[in-house]
């Protein structure tokens, strides 16, 4: 009467190596097709960046950039990622050489323990990539699914604006304004 | 990997070389070295320093080295903090109660400032000038006459340590050059690239990976039943578990070992366990009720004056009642550890606050002793007091020690939600009241805070500690009000907890301070004079005063002496409010940290109950300040935090669990929620440093309730302030609340006593014996040219002939797959071209009969879950092009299970009577009247494609319905929609839309392709557009008025429009999980992601008839989409359970399909969900 496969036991085991480049680099990479990416970066290619935050796609802290668009690694297995270019933390820059937006986050000094950092700075950078100068309330629009648990929100959001071109004042007293309307 | 930190300071390594350190002896430490190191100099000028506290994430490590560099007058970067080493590092307790910088880094500055009198005493001898001529500059020592010796040539050559004094001269204040600057902190160059190494990330050669599992009773650890509960352990549940190299199971602690983390993380999912009934919790969401009927021992802290007395005289008496929820600590990252259990030996790579208490916890567990466990700790994810850090590092030693290897383990979000020792409920009852002139008559508060220290969880679930729930004595933290009240008592009801709990930022202070503040507020109000005045009448200590006046004064505070109506902007009203609070630390009755005072603006929306905390301005007393940066970012980082807590954050529970498992379930506070916050830092440099990790969020709650109150006139005496309780809470003060309305249950259906019968009468009708059709040997594939077989291909792929003939990571066509059908499981057999398991016998008559009639090459007739009834329809030519692409295909062999289907089901002849009923094995005949391109698409859709095998309704017997063709059928307990005018879609399908979505899956107006229609797309990725575009010509014309693309964007608009806003009468649990755990894809307008982000209002299964569909993506989640630019969504099954799942698929429906009646049959639903999954 018709039934038909679960698509999430599809061609375990029987599958080729799947390839993706990462941080510029080709990697040929013999996993499980259905193995979230961040399994795959943190453990194959020992990419620290990513983090595992919730596996849920609801925190951001495994945020990465593929195709120049931010993606939740924890819930995109590896089979979406064949032929795609992915970006993590680390392909952004380097101490010696940071991305703009990460020496922003220095000049900040936006993070606490800092565990959320990578999902805030690869999403903000995403943001960056398609809108070079968005406003503050895009910004935080773009952030309001990363959850921060030591709000280091202020100085985040200030990182991001400075990033974004805007003027931060330096105790960051910019930032915040919600309102019940919401 | 021995190290992760700089560089390995261990002064032992160069003896030779010579050294300084200041060391204190300890003669009767278990381990045995005899002394502590607080400050070591090396040969090189490099100085080391110890401090047996840890960086949680609040830049303590940097304040401690701008302490050290600070009084030995060297660079910042030549010093290196070692902090909670076990082997190195003094053992100074756990890093609570912010106490790093106001306590355990005492002796470490005296050490430090030791060292520098000694060196500089050593100069003075050397250079021949008295000392105080001498000046120092980054450790080298200058006379007057320019001669000078360096740090590191004092050392040279000898080995000196000199125990610690506590006596030592420290530096003026005055001459600081390192306190008190905004020195960046060491660590964030590197948190933005990815280098920094957490304990997440530390990799051991050889490290397996782990998961554990943990039992039903989630966040409860007292009671008989802890440790004792487990059953059995089905290991076949998890033998098809690539690289699994042990299930663990000690007690209640079961834990996987597999060599890749995603194999540990799909092992403990499966893995089947058998637990006993666990018994229920006291109801929790009446705090209340269940702390006052907690057993308790009361302490009075305090007694003046004649509180009962006082009391009964009051001119206005006021008795009030405080309830505080219980709250996760909620790390960002789940505790992770790994640990490498070797030669008797065991090395632990922890984020515990509590290194030193960790490695006595692992001694116990392990029966070893401490001097042979070495408890390394690194950088974690933030931590606000007792998580899972010590937990997860007890479970990697064991899986250690199960395995020989070393281990990574890492807590899932699930379950560091639902087991971090919680912080506590709490209920605070005040008894007071004014007298006739308005001042405060007394003041008879009781507490009571039922949590202890939480023993690590493995030590409990293997047994080696009696599950039995100690008391801890840590409800009095600023359980004295700061008010100078004439008749006082304060009593602390010790209790043990309830549930798993321990201290969390601001521990019981928090919700002291809660009620203390709430009540002045209170007596203000009622005595009709301006809260910070009534406050400040009665604060004596001098220092809270000033505060006071200054964050009053910065707030622009306008006196308010009673309470008039806000003016209302549109729903909303503004108000704000004040508190003021002290937090005390350490045992009664402790020690003070940094004053702290908020002034809280919010804006609340009366209509929907939504609070905003808008603004903050808070002002802080630290004492001395080492690195105004870390203090302001501190403030910050409470403020946000507690706003958090005190507007949305409530555990919620089971009957014998804790329920909330993830951030949907507990939302915490997002960036657009977060207030602008301005600091006031009262400069007190020449005041001892006080604790400033959780000073800032102990005002908070009241602020913010008082603030409430200001806006709206209703008091609020018990947190979280969400929406409904505010609606709620509005409403009430105006009249009585609303009844609820009843659910109905839904009938199933029985066909199958209906299909017996007829059956049994069909049995005499139908001649059900066929002939079998001779073997052959398997046909010379070379016959067929390679355009046949590339057709064969497409057509195969037509009708999914792998998708049911390919099992769970098996081979491709060779069977094996169990099709659940209402009639049984039915196992797909073998159709790869083998001789004895497969068709590889099978003339072409042979399988022509198959397809068309459902008889087996033997003669035995097939069951109509392989839809010949359909195939019979395909051409001559396609059927033999289909048959030289399955004969060329390499052989297979396998041979499956037989299917087994219950009496009389089991009896295959009696599918003759159901052919003869069902069954038209006539070819398809084109229309004359209609298009090629739609005869085509008939043919397609008719024929292979067997569209109609799903997505028609079936009678008792499992036949289509005729006259109701392609109405809408069920697939694998999906319900596959009418795909007719019968449609739920709000937007009725039309020929485009029909084409790309089955091309690529997804539709803007109707959704992607899920459940059994996924494989189906991705198999139709053979064909050519023409063939999907002739599909989408004949499916469509079952739509005559299909509106045009821009008609179906106006629609899409108005639909999107009419749900953008959050329905009053929608489910708020709801709605929160919504938010929490759905909106970042599917929130319109939201954030950009890789992949679809479907939108729910004009989603077909929101508006489909029955929530089957929609609890099935929810539950089992989209793992493997139709292609990859679609992305994927996870399955939430073991992250939210039945309830909180009602709650939310309810919202969906009243929220995204507005015009449709709720769904019954929620429950029967997500049953169905639920036992789909392994
Ligand atoms: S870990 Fe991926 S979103 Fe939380
Ligand atoms: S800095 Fe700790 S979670 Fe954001």
């Amino acid at each position: 009467m018709g039934p038909r496969l679960r698509e999430d036991d599809a061609e375990r085991m029987t599958s080729d190596p799947i390839r993706l480049t990462v941080n510029g680099t080709n990697h040929s990479i013999a996993a499980a097709p259905d193995t979230p990416l961040l399994y795959i970066l943190r453990n194959d290619l020992e990419l620290n960046g990513p983090k595992f935050g919730c596996g849920l796609g609801e925190c951001g802290a495994c945020t990465v950039i593929v195709d120049g668009v931010a993606a939740r690694s924890c819930v995109l297995p590896l089979s979406a990622c064949a032929g795609r270019s992915v970006t993590t933390l680390e392909g952004l820059g380097s101490r010696e050489r940071p991305d703009p937006l990460q020496a922003a986050f220095v000049q900040h000094q936006a993070a606490q323990c800092g565990y959320c950092l990578n999902g805030m700075i690869m999403t903000a950078k995403a943001l960056l990539l398609r809108n070079p100068h968005p406003s503050e309330q895009e910004i935080k629009q773009a952030l309001r699914y990363n959850l921060c648990r030591c709000g280091t929100h202020v100085e985040i959001l200030a990182a991001v604006m400075t990033a974004a071109g805007h003027h931060v004042a330096r105790d960051h007293t910019a930032g915040g304004a919600a309102d019940a309307t919401h | 990997m021995r190290r992760t930190d700089a560089a390995d300071p261990d002064m032992t390594t160069t003896p030779d070389a010579g050294s300084l350190s200041i060391i204190r002896s300890t003669p009767d430490d278990a381990t045995g070295s005899g002394f502590d190191i607080y400050i070591a100099i090396d040969a090189s000028g490099q100085v080391f320093a110890y401090n047996g506290h840890v960086d949680l994430g609040t830049g303590i490590r940097t304040a401690l080295t701008q302490i050290v560099a600070e009084e030995l007058d060297v660079a910042l970067d030549r010093v290196t903090m070692v902090l909670g080493d076990t082997t190195k590092t003094p053992n100074q307790g756990p890093t609570i109660a912010s106490e790093t910088i106001q306590i355990t880094a005492v002796p470490l500055r005296n050490a430090a400032a030791q060292a520098r009198h000694y060196l500089l005493a050593r100069a003075a001898e050397q250079l021949d000038q008295p000392a105080d001529s001498l000046t120092i500059e980054d450790g080298l020592i200058r006379a007057q006459s320019n001669h000078s010796v360096s740090y590191a040539e004092l050392v040279a050559g000898g080995i000196v340590r000199l125990e610690l004094r506590d006596d030592v001269a420290l530096k003026d204040v005055n001459s600081y050059k390192l306190v008190g600057r905004a020195i960046p902190r060491l660590e964030i160059p590197a948190m933005t690239t990815g280098e920094m190494i957490y304990v997440h990330d530390v990799r051991v050669p050889g490290m397996l990976h782990g998961r554990v599992v943990r039992p039903p009773y989630a966040g409860v650890d007292a009671g008989d039943f802890v440790g004792t509960s487990l059953i059995a352990v089905d290991e076949r549940s998890v033998a098809d578990i690539p690289g699994l190299i042990a299930v663990v199971h000690i007690g209640d602690f079961v834990g996987v070992v597999t060599d890749r983390e995603e194999n540990a993380i799909r092992a403990a999912a499966q893995l089947k366990l058998t637990w006993k009934p666990t018994p229920t919790l006291p109801d929790l969401k009446d705090i209340a009720t269940a702390l006052r009927a907690n057993p308790s021992t009361p302490r009075t802290l305090r007694d003046t004056g004649d509180v009962d007395a006082a009391l009964a005289n009051a001119a206005t008496p006021m008795s009030r009642t405080y309830v505080w929820p219980y709250h996760i600590h909620g790390s960002i990252g789940p505790s992770c550890s790994v640990a490498d259990y070797t030669d008797g030996g065991l090395r632990v790579w922890t984020g515990s606050q509590n290194p030193h208490n960790l490695r006595a916890d692992l001694a116990k567990l392990m029966a070893l002793p401490e001097a042979q466990i070495d408890v390394i700790r690194l950088e974690a994810a933030g931590c606000y007091g007792r998580n899972g850090a010590d937990d997860v590092s007890a479970d990697a030693a064991l899986l250690s020690r199960a395995v020989g290897r070393s281990v990574r383990v890492q807590l899932t979000r699930e379950q560091e939600h639902a087991w971090d020792p919680k912080g506590t409920g709490q209920l605070m009852e005040v008894n007071g009241g004014l007298d006739a002139s308005g001042h405060p008559a007394a003041y008879d508060f009781a507490t009571r805070y039922p949590s202890n220290a939480a023993p690590t969880l493995a030590l409990l679930l293997t047994g080696a500690v009696p599950p039995v729930a100690a008391t801890l004595q840590m409800g009095d933290r600023t359980a004295i009000p700061p008010y100078d009240y004439p008749a006082m008592r304060v009593t602390v009801h010790d209790m043990a907890p309830i549930v798993r709990a321990s201290w969390f930022r601001g521990v019981s202070a928090l919700p002291n301070s809660f009620a203390h503040e709430s009540y002045i507020d209170e007596l203000a109000t009622e005595a009709g004079v301006d809260p910070v005045e009534y406050r400040l009448r009665y604060l004596k200590d001098e220092r809270a005063a000033r505060l006071v006046r200054d964050v009053a004064e910065r707030a622009k505070w306008e006196p308010r002496p009673t309470w008039t109506p806000k003016e209302a902007d549109g729903d909303v009203v503004r108000g704000r409010g004040f508190a003021y609070a002290v937090y005390v630390h350490g045992t009664f009755p402790g020690k003070a940290a940094a004053w702290s005072a908020w002034v809280a603006d919010v804006a609340v929306n009366k209509a929907t109950g939504d609070v905003a905390v808008t603004h903050v301005t808070v002002g802080q007393d630290s004492g001395l300040v080492i690195n105004p940066d870390g203090v302001r970012h501190q403030i910050h980082g409470n403020v946000i935090q507690s706003t958090s807590r005190a507007l949305m954050e409530e555990v919620t529970f089971e009957p014998s669990a804790v329920a909330s498992r993830e951030w949907g379930g507990y939302p915490i506070i997002t960036f657009p929620e977060v207030p602008k916050i301005d600091v006031v830092i009262v400069e007190r440099q020449d005041q001892p440093p006080l604790g400033v990790g959780e000073s800032a969020s102990v005002p908070s709650a009241a602020a913010i309730a008082n603030a409430i109150f200001d806006a709206t006139g209703v008091r609020f005496r018990e947190l979280p302030f969400t929406p409904d309780r505010i609606r709620a809470g509005l409403l009430a003060a105006e009249e009585k609340a609303k009844p609820a309305s009843p659910l109905k249950k839904r009938r199933l259906l029985a066909g199958l006593a209906t299909f017996c019968t007829a059956v049994v009468g069909l049995i005499v009708a139908a001649s059900p014996w066929r002939p079998a059709i001779a073997p052959i040997t398997p046909p010379d594939v070379a016959t067929y040219s390679a355009a046949t077989i590339a057709r064969g291909a497409q057509l195969a792929a037509l009708g999914d002939c792998a998708v049911c003939h390919t099992a769970d990571g098996g081979i491709v066509n060779a069977g094996g797959r169990a099709l659940e059908t209402p009639f049984g499981t039915v196992i797909a057999t073998n159709i790869t071209p083998d001789v004895e398991t497969g068709i590889g016998a099978w003339s072409f008559p042979a399988f022509e009969r198959a397809m068309r009639q459902g008889i087996h090459r033997d003669g035995r007739h097939l069951y109509p879950a392989f839809p010949y009834n359909h195939f019979a329809k395909t051409s001559e030519a396609d059927l033999q092009a289909l048959y030289a692409y399955l004969m060329a295909q390499p052989p297979v062999r396998q041979t499956n299970p037989e299917t087994k289907l219950p009496f009389p089901l089991n009896l295959r002849p009696l599918l003759a009577g159901w052919n003869l009923l069902f069954h038209s094995p006539a070819a398809f005949a084109a229309d004359p009247a209609k298009s090629e391109v739609w005869n085509r698409g008939a043919y397609l859709v008719e024929g292979l494609g067997h569209c109609r095998a799903c997505h028609t309704p079936r009678n008792a017997l499992g036949a289509e319905k005729a006259s109701l063709k392609l109405a809408g059928g069920i697939a694998e307990g999906w319900t596959a929609p009418p795909l007719t005018a019968l449609s739920h879609a709000p937007i009725p399908w039309n020929e485009q839309e029909l084409f790309t979505y089955l091309r690529s899956g997804i539709s803007q107006f109707h959704g992607v392709a899920a459940g059994p229609m996924a494989p189906v797309v991705k198999e139709l990725s053979a064909l050519p557009d023409s063939d999907i575009r002739a599909m989408a010509t004949y499916l469509a014309s079952f739509n005559p008025n299909a509106p045009t693309h821009e008609a179906q964007q106006a629609m899409a608009a108005r639909l999107e429009t009419i749900t953008s806003a959050k329905p009053l009468n929608a489910s708020q649990q709801g709605a929160r999980i919504y938010d929490g755990a759905c909106a970042v894809c599917h929130e319109p307008g939201g954030p950009q992601w890789f992949g679809s982000r479907p939108s729910l209002a004009l989603n077909s299964n929101l508006h489909g008839a029955s929530p089957d569909n929609l609890a099935r993506v929810i539950v089992e989640g989209i793992t493997q989409p139709v292609n990859g630019d679609l992305g994927a969504m996870p399955g939430f099954a073991h992250s939210l359970n039945d309830q909180q799942l009602t709650e939310l698929i309810r919202y969906l429906r009243t929220r995204f399909a507005p015009d449709k009646p709720a769904w019954d049959g929620i429950d029967t639903a997500l049953k169905a969900a639920r036992g789909t999954i392994k």
